[in-house]
């Protein structure tokens, strides 16, 4: 500090004008930030590639075809006879309208999924009123959803509301899909110890893997077909990737070392068996991450 | 370089099956701002957390490791919790208000969880509890006292106080200080008319004369609680009964400053933030400013700073263990002006050399000065004045639905000579915050505040 006063003091530059403050005109609005950095979405929105074009319009022409070549065929029926006209149709009814049940449980599937998804956008940049709107529909397929319903409504601090969630029904959906887990893991361990193939390992573990994925799906009140079940296979890889990290970092560890060539002999297959059981832990987790209506505290 | 950085590494691998805590005090004079400051850290830290590019030299310090932020519970603590969440409402309300200002020792903790790269990658993540002690400037006021005894301090502060600028306004008080006799008995009554004229006195000279050396700091800011009789004291240089008592009290005084010094809110402190409005002291003149000047000095003087080779050692080894060995003392320290906002970029550099041209630090300690506006609220425009085009800023005025323009004067780089004043720096309008992205949550607005992170959390992160 002595040195630099030891320098000429600065002088004004007697150029410039006076300083001032002043208004300008009569309105405007508040000012905004100078780069709007919105918060990262739940799940990346895909484009529509070439090849689901492509299949799209293959479904088409095959459900469109299918379905004129079957009026044709139950007018051609009604030309024979009307009785086996009444027939033809009521089978073909009982034919669409299976297909349409089944396409009717894989989109609601599908919405179901997309409901937590907007739940997590709400808990992400609404207020605790628009999160607790937004809660509602999920809440009451919850068991003591209406009861919780009723203790959210008091509330009007959103990390209130987040709290309660988490230490509510969220503790306890985790607990059970832990459990679900656990389950898996002790059938893993068993099964691989005991198969007399590694190929088969494969095969079970990817099996009771996404079956593991349905079940806590299923916890979480909804019902995928197969279309919500590989969307949410997707989503739990992305959920592991970020939410259990520590989880599948000490996996990881657990794997290289039970891998060690010198350790795997000396543990014998029960340590490939372990790994493939802890999987099922850290899956069962990942996935209640994706059901889950809020992302992980 | 190279060698240092490997033993960090080393030392934060040695850490990972501690928590390390981080206190960072955060003080500042009256008005400085460390509630705004203290509110915009914890958005932006938890929004960086988020995955939201509010911080870019925090971030480019971490590189690619990936680092989470969460507000740590407070636990059984008994320290006062910060409370971000109301400040952070007034921010993003709409109107919005300025935070209510803070008038006791208060806590923000942040639990940060940083990843590990390459190789290191299945290790868990290191946790870091970064605990911000939001600590009244008025109070860091009170660590000169230490080092001087009654009558020392009662001289320098009567001197003070008959400076031109200070005497009109403690008239009062030194006009009753002269009519007291040098050898004044002791009595309550006299004791008490002495110290309620002092404490008046005190708050007229921060509040009218915009004076920051004002002493003691706690008859500014008292501290929560009945006020202990030993705090009815004033400045004195007599010799019979009275100064007797004063000078008892006096000591009681600083046997409290002292301890809560030594105490775990503050003595863990190991990195502080000193904010000062430089730019009120501009304005409020020659005397306000040497005043600002002085007390920053005095701050700086008094606190007690970490050895070199035992800082160096400090810093390499886990906190614990640090701490277990008594290597405690401030290791890094940033001095900021802030509501730098209040004048256009090109003067943003000046704002940060003054800064550094008023403060002195011992060479063992990281020191930083930064020009920072932790609630941004205004926009950088060129006004066309006089045929010239200047550097301005402009901003909604708290409380109006219109622009101002603002170009308050020049901001010199160095303490400035008697034809600076001359010319009247203009005191800058109380603007309103700019419009927080998703009410906060994406961060709150700032400039400068990612540098001053980055260079408080170098070692750390």
């Amino acid at each position: 500090m002595t040195q630099v006063l030891e320098k000429e003091a600065p002088q004004r530059d007697n150029t410039l004008p006076l300083p001032r403050i002043e208004p300008e005109g009569d309105f405007a609005p508040r000012l905004d930030a100078p780069l709007s950095v919105p918060l990262p979405s739940a799940a990346p929105a895909a484009a529509r590639g070439t090849l689901g074009l492509a299949l799209s319009g293959a479904g088409v022409l095959a459900l469109g075809f299918a379905v004129l070549g079957s009026a044709n065929f139950v007018a051609a029926q009604f030309d024979r006879a009307a009785w086996l006209g009444w027939l033809t149709l009521a089978v073909a009814v009982a034919g669409f309208g299976l297909i349409g049940a089944g396409v009717w449980r894989e989109l609601r599937g599908l919405f179901a999924l997309h409901a937590v998804d907007r739940v997590r956008q709400a808990a992400a940049s609404g207020d605790a009123a628009s999160l607790k709107r937004a809660l509602r529909p999920w809440l009451a397929r919850q068991p003591d959803g209406p009861a919780l319903i009723e203790a959210l409504e008091p509330l009007a601090d959103r990390a209130a509301v987040l709290a309660l969630l988490r230490a509510g029904p969220l503790a306890a959906l985790g607990a059970r899909a832990d459990a679900l887990g656990r389950a898996a893991a002790v059938q893993i361990f068993a099964a691989t110890a005991a198969l007399p193939s590694p190929v088969f390992d494969g095969l079970l573990t990817g099996w009771r893997g996404a079956r593991l994925v349905r079940q806590v799906a299923e916890l979480h009140g909804m019902r995928p077909g197969m279309l919500a079940t590989l969307s949410l296979l997707r989503r739990t890889a992305l959920s592991a990737a970020g939410v259990v990290a520590s989880d599948l970092a000490a996996n990881t560890l657990a794997q290289a070392v039970l891998s060690n060539p010198l350790l795997r002999h000396a543990a014998g297959d029960v340590a490939g068996a372990g790994v493939a059981a802890r999987r099922m832990i850290v899956l069962a987790r990942a996935a209640a991450a994706a059901c889950s209506p809020l992302p992980p505290a | 370089m190279a060698a240092a950085s490997a033993l960090g590494t080393l030392g934060q691998i040695a850490e990972l099956p501690a928590t390390r805590r981080v206190r960072v005090g955060v003080t500042g004079l009256a008005r400085a701002g460390k509630t705004a400051f203290l509110t915009s850290v914890a958005a932006n830290l938890l929004a960086a957390g988020a995955g939201v590019p509010v911080l870019p030299a925090l971030a480019v310090r971490a590189g690619a490791r990936p680092f989470s932020v969460a507000l740590a519970p407070s636990g059984a603590s008994d320290m006062p919790r910060f409370d971000y969440a109301a400040h952070l409402a007034a921010l993003a309300a709409d109107p919005p208000r300025w935070p209510a200002r803070t008038d006791a020792v208060s806590l923000l903790a942040l639990d940060l969880r940083i990843g590990w790269t390459g190789l290191l990658t299945p290790l868990p993540s290191r946790r870091v509890v970064l605990e911000f002690l939001d600590y009244p400037g008025e109070w860091l006021l009170d660590l000169p006292l230490l080092a001087q005894d009654f009558r020392a301090w009662s001289q320098a502060v009567l001197r003070r106080l008959e400076r031109p600028e200070a005497a009109a306004v403690a008239r009062d008080f030194l006009a009753f200080q002269r009519g007291l006799p040098a050898g004044a008995a002791a009595d309550e009554a006299l004791a008490a008319a002495g110290h309620a004229l002092y404490r008046a006195a005190l708050a007229r000279l921060r509040d009218e004369a915009g004076l920051s050396f004002l002493q003691p700091g706690r008859f500014l800011m008292p501290a929560p609680g009945p006020e202990p009789p030993w705090m009815g004291f004033f400045p004195h240089t007599g010799e019979g009964g009275l100064a007797g008592l004063l000078r008892e009290r006096y000591e009681a005084y600083r046997d409290a400053v002292r301890a809560a010094m030594q105490a775990p809110a503050f003595g863990r402190v190991d990195r502080l933030v000193v904010l000062a409005d430089v730019l009120a002291a501009l304005h409020a003149g020659p005397a306000a400013f040497a005043d600002t000047e002085a007390a920053l000095g005095a701050v700086a003087r008094a606190l007690r700073w970490r050895g070199s080779w035992l800082g160096a050692l400090a810093d390499q080894l886990p906190s614990w263990l640090a701490a277990g060995l008594g290597l405690g003392g401030i290791a890094r320290v940033a001095f900021a002006a802030s509501k730098s906002d209040h004048v256009a970029e090109r003067q943003r550099g000046n704002l940060a050399a003054l800064v550094r041209a008023l403060t002195e630090v011992p060479e063992q300690a990281a020191a930083g000065a930064f020009a920072i506006a932790s609630v941004r609220c205004t926009e950088d425009f060129v006004w066309s004045l006089e045929g010239r085009n200047i550097s301005a800023v402009r901003g909604r005025v708290l409380g109006e639905a219109r622009l101002t323009r603002s170009y308050p004067g020049e901001v010199p780089d160095r303490p400035p000579g008697p034809e600076f004043w001359k010319h009247a720096f203009l005191a800058p309008p109380v603007f309103e915050p700019m419009r927080l992205p998703d009410g906060g949550r994406a961060g709150v607005p700032q400039i400068g505040l990612d540098a001053l992170l980055a260079f408080l959390l170098e070692d750390v992160l």
